[in-house]
């Protein structure tokens, strides 16, 4: 998981993103930058997730722990 | 469920595209989304062209008219037909079946067998399926499989997420008897409890239409449909997709005792650009090995998007040289199925424009 933020990052298409940063108050959020994360986590770590799992998270850092639990 | 056949071959295959083509660029005000945005997705999804009939173009007509173009170029002749898979979810009618209207209109013999699915983008490895099963009767010789549909017109023209890549065609593939010894394996499977992950709630007996089931409105990712609107759950079938299809590849080579390289062309239904791309890198397979060009240049005409792959792809190469080819279809139900089968010297191989 050491690259996660870094991927979410790009996913988000921000320089870089912080645990602490709402998922909605990106620019990019939007349903395709949804997809692509759930695109990213079943190829990177086997983890499907659906859209609302994925709304309801809130932070990257919900994103991240959402993953771990998953794994 | 592993199926097999002995014996059975595809002889010919003809892809009828409608008139109409639809250009993502000129309905992208439509949707209430920035152009940026749409433009993203546009990349992503590769959205671009797409084909669609004209208002009062049934299914049938498609059909009708591919066979008298076989017809009349003397690739089909009409007395050796004993059978006709329609595999369709835009039927001319609820009563009678369509392929009774088809075999009615083109003066076929009353002596043959008629049958219709109820599939979507699973329809074609699942009719060829029922094709060859068919073929396994003695005076059953020559089956004609037809893959028909026309759902452009249930998209509302407000979701960004099925409008732009959905498309309307048919197909014809001729599926025959073989003397070469030759041997076809194949595999189905479903899952019904996903019946509301791809769905058309309305228009049915259990709802029929009315003014409202005709009203629009608008989900939280700011698309709006009806219920009379076919509704797809993205994620869900994203998910279902990743999950069910390199498993089903997996079984169906292992039951063939073939190697993932020995395939030649994985020829699977095409979604989307996004998740075919997704599903070669998740199986291991080059990109060049499975086409992902029939949503940008024709749209996704359900389960005719995979004959229109091979006829858009392979047309010439088909003619006359033979390759190993993986066929799969994915979709409403939730419904996946896969073929592992030679293509070689086709009788035809091509696409032609309804008009």
């Amino acid at each position: 998981m050491e690259n996660f933020e870094t991927s979410i990052a790009e996913l988000l298409e921000e320089e870089a993103v912080g645990l602490s940063d709402e998922l909605q108050s990106f620019e990019a959020w939007d349903s395709l930058t949804v997809l692509s994360i759930i695109a990213f986590c079943d190829s990177e770590y086997s983890v499907p997730l659906s859209a609302e799992e994925i709304e309801g998270s809130g932070t990257v850092s919900g994103l991240k722990e959402l993953v771990e639990s998953k794994m | 469920m592993n199926l097999k056949f002995r014996n059975k071959k595809i002889t010919g295959i003809l892809t009828v595209l409608p008139e109409n083509e639809v250009n993502f660029d000129d309905e992208i005000d439509n949707y209430d989304f920035s152009r940026a945005q749409s433009m993203k997705l546009k990349l992503i999804m590769g959205y671009g062209k797409r084909r669609v009939v004209k208002e009062g173009t049934a299914v049938s007509d498609l059909c009708i008219y591919g066979m008298n173009y076989l017809f009349d170029k003397g690739l089909l002749k009409k007395e050796d037909i004993d059978g006709i898979v329609l595999v369709t979810q835009s039927p001319d009618h609820f009563v009678p079946a369509t392929s009774h209207i088809i075999q009615g209109k083109l003066g076929l013999k009353q002596d043959m067998m008629l049958l219709d699915i109820n599939q979507a983008c699973s329809g074609y490895p699942v009719g060829l399926n029922q094709a060859f099963m068919l073929l396994d009767q003695e005076e059953v010789n020559k089956v004609v499989l037809l893959n028909a549909d026309m759902m452009s017109s249930k998209v509302s023209a407000k979701d960004r997420g099925s409008r732009p890549l959905t498309g309307d065609a048919a197909s014809i593939t001729i599926v025959e008897k073989d003397s070469n010894d030759s041997t076809i394996y194949g595999t189905i499977n479903v899952d019904g409890t996903g019946a509301e992950s791809l769905i058309i709630p309305a228009g049915g007996f259990k709802m029929p239409s009315t003014p409202e089931t005709a009203k629009l409105q608008t989900d939280k990712n700011g698309n709006s449909r009806a219920l009379d609107h076919l509704v797809m759950k993205g994620d869900d079938v994203f998910n279902f997709v990743q999950k069910q299809v390199p498993p089903m590849i997996d079984n169906l080579l292992s039951k063939a005792n073939c190697d993932k390289d020995d395939v030649d062309y994985y020829l699977f239904h095409q979604p989307n650009k996004f998740m075919l791309k997704k599903l070669a890198d998740k199986m291991g397979v080059p990109h060049d090995k499975m086409p992902h060009n029939v949503v940008e240049n024709f749209g996704n005409a359900s389960g005719v998007s995979v004959p229109t792959a091979i006829t858009f792809n392979l047309a010439d190469k088909l003619l006359t040289e033979s390759f190993l080819v993986c066929i799969a279809g994915f979709g409403a139900g939730l419904s996946w199925a896969s073929l592992l089968m030679k293509l070689e010297k086709l009788d035809f191989c091509e696409m032609i424009d309804y008009k």
